[in-house]
């Protein structure tokens, strides 16, 4: 059976930043993605990220995924990098089986990186199901990654950050962007996300939910109407809004499934997105040698999922005897980072659910 | 549905790829998925479901929904979203939920 | 209000906004991030240490509008596009107003657009007077807009689309604007032979005859005149294009 010191599982920017971590530390890395190329989500993040420098702070996602991967390749022959390959299943003896090109392979490394990222919610309405109907990520990536629109006009629901960031990537790519709704009685996302669609004339309209999407084959109206405070809908409060697109961003949950296979001890925290495993400060899982990073192990910004890449990397690298001088600092500068990016009222929700599950 | 002027990014449409779905022949482009350059040519309706027969359209465009099914070269059930598009495809709807050969 | 519309209030503006007597020294950047966010490359862009540095990533940028120069590096770095530069030292009547921008077609330097405010609405119209493309990976490209002074703190982004027709072309020949011509009405031109010759309005090879019409009646609607008694441009020959050389070859006869 084939070995490596660390098996990495997902290549977007939480296990891009580990595998750049663990080999610049010394371990020999291997990096497996089910994607063609490497970068996960941020190659369809078209936008200038936040943060700071150190989380490349104002690069726009798709040449943040560059610049990692091209990061991660001065490491030569310790870095072994898996594409086109679907972890199938996690076993108690750490054995990982993968599908690369319609054959199966075994591999059994010392430590585990679970870097899987997240899948877009849904939400229940009549006609939910009926062509035209996408997850915002599913629209980013045929736009972004493709260069197809996904159709004239759209309904956006959902304020959070992609619900805001993809309204203002479909008007990029010449779409027109009816409204954005939200349930909640305020918008979710970063407020001067909202401002630059709003400045468009686009309605930003809150306390508002779907109440029914119209169509035979694919989807041609959508009815909308008001909420209270209470989240009861409002009768007499609806309105129509001709369009061939709706697009769903009500949030994200953790891709776990690996985590829940091997035993993880899980917890539901709503404040990160679903159930997440119980890690430590090195987040490491209450199984010796398998680590997490990135959305997995909670919902965030992706500035958060590399630096928890890095320090993923780090630590699974020091369990293996890869331990320099600068160990602590490096690790200290890191957990310095995670600590400064949710410290502020936008990281209250992810400090309360973290709480929970840091032992 | 392409995209052909970008303020951020440039799409770089280089190596046609001729494909058929269900008998007519189509064009797509090297970097698409099958998914993708149907979507582009305006086929939006990828089956129908094999019990309700409601229609189906792609969710998540990633490879977890599962909802973009359709047979490709006689296999059935791929999910057309992350199956790269390639030279000579066959695309077909399926009907039910495919027979393995 | 902002978090249930997107709009800063008025309020919000009234905390963030430079002092007039500031405004109409020079150009300073106007930052527009009302929440507390972890974000900080504004201060990181700031060359002149206008930008103070952050206690904490998730504080809001506080900016010296005394050290501000109105260079403009901040706004391109700006991951939300919240910042603007206004120069309100223009002109007594006008002042500038930089916008990042990151749609296409880009509008033309020269041309006039409409101004939209913090809401999407149409408020003024503006002149594009500037536009800097986004270089390298950057992108963001930077719009200067000139607009009514006392539409600075106003005027937010752009509709390449001109509601107010100022676009609008009179004089085929020579490319002239509505909005051209509006103009020099206002800077004191009154008579279409005025008109005429700073612009070449009806001097091209139709010589007036498609847009004499068009002209007079703006005239006449800017400045309050009745079209009956305005006087009319100056008719001369030839009375249509010919080769010179027809005249030049003289008559037959002589």
């Amino acid at each position: 059976m084939k070995t490596t010191e660390i098996a990495i599982i997902g290549g977007g920017p939480a296990g891009l930043s580990a595998a750049i971590s663990g080999a610049s530390s010394g371990a020999k890395v291997t990096l497996i993605d089910r994607n063609y190329s490497l970068g996960g989500q941020l190659k369809k993040q078209t936008h200038k990220f936040f943060g700071s420098q150190k989380q490349y702070a104002s690069t726009r996602g798709f040449c943040i995924a560059n610049i990692l991967e091209d990061e991660l390749k001065k490491y030569g022959d310790r870095v072994e990098i898996l594409t086109n390959a679907t972890v199938l299943g996690l076993y108690e003896d750490k054995v990982i089986t993968i599908e690369q090109d319609k054959q199966y392979k075994k591999l059994k490394p010392e430590k585990i990186i679970v870097a899987t990222g997240a899948s877009e919610k849904f939400l229940a309405f009549p006609n939910n199901d009926l062509p035209g109907i996408y997850g915002a990520g599913a629209v980013q990536t045929l736009m972004n990654e493709y260069g197809v629109k996904p159709g004239n006009n759209v309904l956006m629901v959902g304020a959070g950050n992609i619900g805001l960031i993809v309204s203002y990537q479909l008007i990029q790519s010449g779409v027109n962007v009816k409204a954005i709704i939200d349930a909640a009685p305020q918008i979710g996302g970063y407020l001067v996300h909202a401002s630059k669609i709003r400045r468009m004339g686009i309605p930003i309209l809150t306390s508002y939910t779907i109440k029914y999407a119209h169509g035979k084959d694919a989807v041609e109206k959508a009815t909308i109407w008001k909420i209270d405070e209470n989240w009861e809908p409002i009768p007499n409060t609806e309105m129509d809004f001709d369009i061939d697109v709706i697009c769903i961003s009500v949030g994200l949950s953790p891709l776990a499934d690996l985590l829940w296979q091997i035993g993880c001890k899980m917890e539901y925290i709503p404040e990160l997105g679903g159930h997440e495993p119980i890690r430590d400060d090195n987040l490491e899982t209450n199984i010796s040698g398998i680590f997490i990073a990135g959305d997995v192990g909670g919902i965030e910004e992706a500035s958060s999922a590399m630096v928890e890449g890095r320090l993923a990397g780090l630590c699974a690298a020091k369990s293996l005897g890869y331990y320099y001088g600068d160990y602590e600092e490096r690790r200290k500068d890191l957990i310095d980072q995670l600590i400064s990016l949710r410290s502020g009222p936008v990281g209250d929700k992810i400090r309360s659910g973290l709480r929970k599950v840091i032992i | 549905m392409r995209i052909d002027e970008h303020p951020i990014l440039s799409f770089k449409r280089v190596e046609k790829i001729k494909f058929v779905y269900n008998g007519k022949e189509y064009i797509g482009f090297k970097g698409d998925t099958i998914a993708s350059a149907l979507h582009a040519a305006g086929i939006k309706i990828l089956g129908h479901h094999p019990e309700t027969g409601r229609a189906r359209g792609f969710y998540c465009a990633i490879g977890n929904c599962s909802s973009c099914l359709m047979t490709v070269n006689g296999e059935p059930n791929v999910r057309i979203c992350i199956e790269e598009l390639k030279e000579g495809m066959v695309v077909e709807t399926q009907k039910g939920k495919g027979r393995l050969r | 209000m902002l978090i249930k519309t997107g709009i800063p209030t008025n309020e919000d503006i009234k905390e963030i906004v430079p002092s007039k007597e500031r405004r109409g020294k020079g150009p300073v950047a106007i930052i527009e991030c009302f929440q507390e966010i972890p974000c900080n490359p504004c201060y990181t862009a700031c060359k002149f240490g206008a930008i103070k540095e952050f206690e904490n990533i998730n504080q809001r940028p506080i900016i010296d509008f005394q050290l501000c120069t109105g260079c403009g590096q901040c706004l391109t770095k700006c991951p939300g596009l919240a910042i603007f530069i206004i120069d309100e030292s223009y002109s007594d009547t006008e002042a500038l107003v930089q916008i990042p921008y990151e749609f296409l077609p880009l509008p033309k330097e020269g041309i006039f657009v409409t101004g939209l405010n913090r809401e999407g609405k149409p408020i003024c119209r503006a002149k594009v007077v500037k536009v800097k493309q986004g270089k390298g990976e950057n992108k963001t490209s930077v719009i200067t807009l000139k607009v009514p002074i006392e539409y600075s703190m106003e005027v937010r982004f752009l509709n390449i689309e001109d509601y107010f027709s100022d676009n609008t072309i009179i004089c085929r020949c020579e490319g002239i604007t509505l909005g051209e011509i509006k103009n020099l009405i206002k800077e004191g031109y009154e008579t279409i032979d005025e008109i005429k010759r700073i612009s070449r309005v009806g001097m091209g090879p139709c010589q007036g005859r498609t847009c004499r019409h068009l002209l007079l009646q703006e005239i006449a609607k800017e400045t309050g005149q009745n079209m009956k008694n305005m006087p009319m441009s100056t008719f001369r020959p030839p009375i249509k294009p010919i080769n010179i050389g027809i005249i030049a070859g003289g008559e037959d006869d002589e």
